[in-house]
């Protein structure tokens, strides 16, 4: 069975492509001079973000190693040097996008405006990386199969991330009494919600939901 | 049934043959019309395929195992339905449809908008606890089937919002909850399902109802209804859980 502890980096933090212009699909073939960890990192990124896009294209019901290698760009042998097997390489893609949503929300309210609502800055943000990257998002969204328990693992500590933020937002309404793991499950059913509204609209559209979002967020926990 | 013993024949596959043809003429007396020999096997292969994909997953799936569990040929599959995708979107729609109703039914038959919840809420659990297999092919894996079975998840979860949103009526415009709500609070539940049937432990749903009923009721209209919904559930499970748990259809 896969395991969390198998991958634990960040593709985001500071690898090579952690900044500068969009990745090339392909490195330069034959001899040249990058170095082969760049190599390495370049191929993961890569199949990582190919993953995404396997899955948002054909859901998990036609995701093939092969297929994945094939966008990106990389032999199955490669594949199978960075990944045990899909599911590692499904677990290690939606890790990574746990992580990249997760640190938008937090630079987002970081950076805002004291008079601004934390919970509304979160939600843009977490919206506008939906945007952005809907592959991912969809990643993140999508209800994993039964034989990729890791990811459902992967998927519940994301979501205890994102709910202890909707508190820490939510903070003056938050009301004491309201019953443990309430925060979870509004999180949870924003997830289906725009999962749906990715599959039913497109991810364009997103953005307008803040505002109603935000409401139904707060409302169970507004004063009366 | 586990991927180790899908090629053992005989006792087991006889056991299960029979537990299929009995479970489906008992499921289906709305839908099966048609009595004969050819269309209660029909209905078995419809029960085989949730079951063997709620059990292996539906990219483990197989003609094979389906016809283990619930007998007949591989060529009377295959008249029956044109591939295992087809017969998983005919058997989807069909045990979806009747889940519908019967939650709807149980939503009738209560009092007020709050018990009418409630008492949908409390059939799909109990339709969990008695079939946990088929209910993870109707929840959890369905999203990994996608195509025409996705879309009949899909009618199905517009017409419980529908039914959800009843309680607009009563509201005024001030008091309105936003046009998503109804679609934002299935949503909640199913993914709370898909945690529990996911993890395999389906006997826990039952300890989810206090906070679902605080998030549809808190969802539609605010705190003070979701603490007094979250409440009065709570203590219906304390009162009733084990009536409530063991009632057999």
């Amino acid at each position: 069975m896969t395991e969390l502890r198998l991958v634990t980096d960040d593709f985001t933090a500071e690898g090579p492509f952690s900044e500068g212009s969009p990745l090339p699909l392909r490195l330069p073939p034959g001899r040249h001079q990058i170095p082969a960890n760049v190599v390495r990192e370049h191929q993961r990124q890569r199949l990582l973000a190919a993953m995404a896009e396997t899955i948002a294209a054909q859901g998990y019901a036609s995701v093939t190693t092969t297929a994945v290698s094939e966008r990106a760009g990389v032999s199955t042998s490669t594949f199978y040097k960075h990944f045990g097997n899909l599911w590692d390489c499904v677990l290690a893609a939606y890790v990574a996008t746990s992580d990249r949503l997760c640190a938008a929300i937090e630079a987002a309210c970081a950076e805002c405006d004291p008079r601004e609502d934390p919970l509304d800055v979160g939600i843009e943000a977490a919206l506008s990386f939906c945007v952005e990257a809907p592959a991912f998002a969809q990643l993140l969204c999508a209800q994993a199969p039964l034989e990729a328990s890791a990811v459902a693992a992967a998927r519940r500590i994301l979501i205890s991330r994102l709910a202890a933020m909707l508190r820490r937002g939510s903070g003056e309404r938050v009301d004491s009494a309201q019953p443990p793991g309430l925060d979870e499950r509004m999180i949870d059913a924003t997830f289906v919600f725009l999962g749906s509204r990715i599959a039913t609209v497109g991810p364009a559209q997103l953005r307008e939901l803040a505002p109603e979002l935000a409401t139904i967020l707060s409302r169970p926990r507004q004063a009366a | 049934m586990s991927p180790g013993n899908r090629a053992k024949p005989d006792k087991e596959s006889s056991a299960m043959r029979s537990e299929a043809r009995a479970a489906a003429r008992e499921a289906l007396p709305v839908e099966t019309t048609d009595q004969t020999p050819d269309a209660t096997i029909r209905e078995g292969e419809m029960e085989g395929v949730l079951h063997v994909v709620g059990e292996l997953g539906f990219r483990a799936a197989s003609v094979r195992a389906v016809l283990e569990y619930s007998g007949g040929h591989r060529r009377q599959f295959y008249d029956h339905f044109e591939s295992l995708e087809d017969c998983f979107q005919q058997a989807y729609r069909t045990w979806i449809d009747r889940l519908g109703v019967q939650l709807l039914e149980a939503a009738i038959a209560a009092d007020g908008w709050q018990e009418s919840v409630r008492a949908g809420l409390i059939r799909l659990f109990q339709f969990i606890g008695e079939r946990p297999t088929i209910a993870r092919s109707l929840f959890v894996e369905v999203h990994v089937a996608g195509g025409q079975a996705m879309a009949e998840h899909d009618a199905a979860i517009e017409r419980l919002t529908v039914a959800l949103d009843s309680i607009r009526a009563e509201l005024g415009p001030d008091d309105a909850a936003p046009e998503s709500t109804g679609l934002f609070v299935i949503g909640g539940i199913e993914a709370c399902v898909c945690d529990v049937l996911a993890a395999g432990e389906s006997q826990r749903i039952w300890e989810t109802l206090p906070e679902l009923m605080h998030l549809v009721a808190g969802s539609y209209l605010g705190p003070e209804a979701a603490d007094a919904a979250h409440e009065e559930a709570r203590a219906l499970l304390e009162q009733k859980r084990t009536e409530l748990e063991g009632r057999q259809r």
